[in-house]
């Protein structure tokens, strides 16, 4: 059986619900030990359940120590079935990063999948859903599978409240190389609001313009009138010849809007400079796609934690070698392929 | 693989009806206790019961949707009680009671969590006491708002408190260190080993310092009663239970007209003589303790007056006709047996019945012949201080001393006033507080001749022992004479290890005047002359005393 120790690396959510997925993807059963062992609530939180029990109903899994504050975690997945799912997360965890898990197996699954999450759609320190639809999906769709995902209500932490469907055809994922960005072909700025007044969304939008220089019909402002909560998101999306990516802020209470928005322009100004097609937070997804092409590549902003943690993980259930490669200071290409 | 069934954790807890409210979307930014509770990233609530006073309907709906949004795991049951006023403690707790009483809960499956942070003060001091008497089965768990302007809207924080004081290690360890040294107090630092005494020791210190109820010290004089009653009130007095002084009295000494006044005081010119007032004992020990040494000795009237004292904290000072008033803990002492003196009709049943609620018999010293050693101990460092100079006993003259005083010869009738005495008496006329062997054999002359005086029997031998070694008919046919003068001989048997040690306590003055040299022998021949043997007299499948 693989033995992961859930402490090492990045040491926290992600090394898990990375190795549900490829344990769906592959099969193969694993145990976690030390799960998030050096954080100041260790073990499983129920965000971290959730995903366990939504990966163990996808691969009709047995599960060991999935309870709260377990550190131990046994998953053997039985049989990957495609269908219907319904997961309602609540604002605990969110849905996206629920998705996240179960998608990549889903892909490559007999036969396709509806999927309704519940929840949080837009929480801070997970993948809000515009970036999935915008950014992420797109580029599954590329590789293969056909992924069509809508959005029917926005859920904001910390009510929640929202809902999603995703519509998977799977198709085997081809391996995909990703260079080159080509020109940027459009814009946009979206400060969206929720139950919060209007003047938020135009300071963000101010901010975006004076930081990045977008022009006024490149901004725009989204009301939403019946969201479950209040809530406020900046995103930017920066769509290329051969990609979009898609920056996120995320409002809070005690900071203010024009900080919020710095902080994102920030972001999205150091991808334009690097020259590159992809971004931190799309790194890490892409890396795990082109692990189960087994091959591809792509250019990207110097990795972080996150990616090498991914990366070590990908040894345990995969027989593939990524390698990186420092191109300039501010660039590095990934490379994946087959090990030996 | 068989599916073990995870453990259900379920709170239950009162809505609030200002803290829970929120209407809008503007009330995601405020902290609602009960809602914030199911949105805990470390606690997964399956099922919340929810409590509501009548009249809130509404706000328990919008509480439920709330709560399947954020957390759909939990399935929400609501509950209205009937209480119409929330801040009544007995209408409350009694609502509350029948709740928890009809609730069926399931601890093997179940973990129950009492939210305390919600309802009036009075639904909280409810839940609590709920909780506290085991009511409920279940641990509190109080939630608190996020702290800091970044957290605002946040669903704040929750800490589970458990009333098992003694899950919590630190304090476990104070609390068993507190209770050593309760117990070592009470003993007076001296390690007995006597596990009976032991066992009634730790039962004293529980009592003693969770109950105010009288406590009723039993034993033979010189047993330690007043010792003890005296090391309760300073025990109580460390632990701040007491707060008044300590006032004892001896009741043989309180005979005819002073004994009332004595007691409970009288006013000026309540009779001849009564020149001032007197406030009586039971005024001064109030707030403290009373201890009545002899309470058997109590007259009627007395009897009478302290059972009004104890039952309404009241009574009546002689010549005065306004009450006073005294609240003190009454320790009693007897020597005697009390129910016996109230079949004769010499003490109150009702007194007795009241005082008797906690009874301690404390064991005569010769039924503690191991806590002998560690009590002589105890009594040289008493003399060396009475004495103001080290009294020491070498090995040799201890030894000797111990063999005697833990054979069944060493009677100790007056019990633990025996041995003060006795080692008093030798550490005072050992040359530089150095107690020898001599010195030894001096004070056992001196403790078998008082013992002697004091009467033959060291106990009354509940059975007749010689009907019983002899059979009836020849018991019957034994002259008077004879028949006394082997009961006390068969007495001294029962008693005693081996034939040898019965011999010693029976010829003990011929002995010391060296006038037989086979104790042994000797009696072996009497007891022939019944034609009996050793093992006929023994006490049966044992050597050993006790």
């Amino acid at each position: 059986m693989i033995r992961i120790d859930g402490s090492k690396g990045e040491g926290g959510g992600q090394v898990l619900r990375t190795s549900l997925a490829l344990s769906l993807v592959t099969g193969k059963p694993f145990q976690m030990v030390n799960i998030r062992a050096g954080r100041s609530k260790p073990g499983l939180l129920r965000q971290h359940l959730t995903a366990v029990k939504a990966a163990a109903a996808v691969g009709e899994a047995e599960l060991e120590g999935a309870e709260l504050h377990s550190k131990e975690l046994t998953f053997r997945p039985k049989a990957l079935q495609s269908g219907d799912y319904h997961f309602a997360v609540g604002t605990a965890g969110s849905a996206t990063l629920v998705l996240q898990t179960v998608l990549p197996a889903l892909m490559t699954a007999s036969g396709p999948s509806t999927l309704v999450l519940e929840g949080g759609t837009h929480n801070p320190a997970a993948p809000p859903f515009d970036f999935l639809t915008k950014a992420y999906l797109p580029l599954v769709r590329r590789m293969g599978p056909g992924v069509e995902a809508t959005l029917e209500k926005h859920g904001f932490f910390p009510a929640g409240g929202g809902k999603f469907e995703v519509l998977m055809q799977p198709a085997p994922l081809k391996p995909l190389h990703l260079l080159e960005r080509g020109n940027v072909v459009r814009r946009q700025a979206t400060a969206m609001i929720a139950q919060v007044p209007y003047d938020v969304a135009k300071r963000e939008l101010e901010t975006v313009g004076k930081k990045l220089g977008w022009l006024a019909e490149e901004r725009r402002v989204e009301e939403l009138k019946r969201s479950a909560g209040p809530g406020n998101v900046v995103w930017l999306e920066v769509e290329s010849e051969h990609v979009t990516e898609v920056f996120t802020g995320f409002g809070e209470r005690g900071v203010r809007a024009e900080d919020i928005a710095e902080a994102v322009a920030e972001e999205a100004q150091v991808y334009l400079e690097a020259g590159v097609p992809v971004g931190e937070h799309l790194a890490d997804q892409l890396m795990l796609l082109l692990a189960l092409a087994r091959g591809g590549s792509f250019r990207t902003l110097p990795l972080d934690g996150h990616a090498q943690t991914q990366i070590e993980t990908f040894a345990h259930f995969l027989d593939v070698k990524v390698s990186v490669e420092e191109v300039s200071p501010q660039v590095r290409e990934v490379e994946v392929g087959k090990r030996g | 693989m068989a599916k073990t069934r995870t453990r259900e954790t379920v709170v239950l807890g009162m809505l609030g009806t200002t803290l829970d409210a929120g209407r809008g979307p503007r009330r995601w930014e405020k902290w609602r206790p009960t809602v914030g509770l199911c949105q805990q990233e470390d606690l997964l609530v399956h099922r919340m019961e929810l409590l509501a006073l009548p009249g809130h309907a509404e706000l328990v709906q919008a509480v439920v949707e709330d709560i399947a949004q954020v957390s759909p795991e939990t399935r929400v049951r609501t509950t209205e009680l009937n209480i119409r006023n929330p801040w009544d403690l007995e209408e409350t707790y009694g609502a509350l009671l029948d709740y928890a009483k009809a609730y069926p809960f399931h601890p093997e499956h179940e973990d129950y969590l009492v939210h305390i942070t919600t309802g009036t003060h009075i639904v909280q001091i409810s839940m609590f006491l709920l909780v506290e008497s085991r009511h409920i089965p279940g641990r509190l768990v109080q939630t608190s708002p996020p702290q800091g302007v970044r957290d605002q809207g946040r669903p704040g924080i929750h800490a589970i408190i458990d009333l098992d004081l003694s899950k919590y290690d630190t304090l476990a360890r104070r609390f068993e260190q507190e209770q050593r040294e309760g117990l070592s107090f009470l003993k007076a630092g001296i390690d007995t080993l006597n596990p009976a005494f032991n066992r009634l020791i730790e039962r004293i210190e529980q009592v003693a310092t969770s109950s105010r109820a009288p406590l009723l010290l039993t034993g033979p004089t010189g047993a330690g009663k007043s010792q003890l009653a005296k090391r309760i009130y300073q025990l109580k007095k460390t632990r701040r239970h007491v707060s008044g002084p300590f006032v004892d009295i001896n009741c043989a000494t309180l005979r005819g007209d002073g004994a009332m006044s004595a007691l409970f005081g009288h006013v000026k010119g309540a009779f001849t003589g009564a020149v001032g007032d007197r406030p009586g004992l039971l005024r001064q020990a109030n707030g403290g303790v009373l201890f009545l040494d002899e309470i058997g000795e109590l007259g009627a009237d007395e009897q009478a007056m302290l059972l009004r004292a104890l039952e309404d904290k009241r009574f009546l000072p002689v010549g005065s006709d306004k009450e006073a008033e005294s609240d003190f803990q009454l320790i009693a002492g007897t020597n005697r047996d009390l129910q016996a003196e109230v079949e004769r009709g010499r003490f109150r049943e009702d007194l007795l019945a009241r005082i008797n609620l906690w009874t301690f018999r404390l064991p005569p010293l010769c039924e503690r012949t191991e806590d002998i050693p560690p009590n002589l101990l105890y009594e040289l460092d008493q003399a060396s201080r009475a004495l103001e100079t080290r009294v020491t006993m070498n090995k040799e003259a201890q030894e000797h001393f111990l063999r005697f005083a833990t054979s069944p010869e060493a009677r100790w009738s007056g019990n633990f006033r025996d041995l003060n005495a006795a080692v008093l008496r030798m550490a005072t006329l050992a040359p530089g507080g150095r107690i020898t062997r001599e010195g030894v054999d001096e004070e056992i002359e001196r403790l078998r001749a008082a013992w002697a005086k004091s009467g033959p029997s060291r106990q009354t031998p509940a059975v007749d022992l010689v009907v019983e070694v002899l059979g009836d008919e020849r018991a019957e046919a034994l002259d008077r004479f004879d028949r006394a003068q082997l009961a006390e001989v068969l007495a001294v048997c029962r008693q005693a290890r081996t034939l040898s040690d019965a011999g010693r306590a029976l010829f003990a003055q011929s002995r010391a005047q060296k006038k037989s040299i086979n104790d042994a022998d000797r009696l072996r021949k009497y007891l022939t002359r019944f034609g009996l043997s050793w093992a006929d007299v023994a006490v049966r499948g044992a050597t050993a005393v006790e």
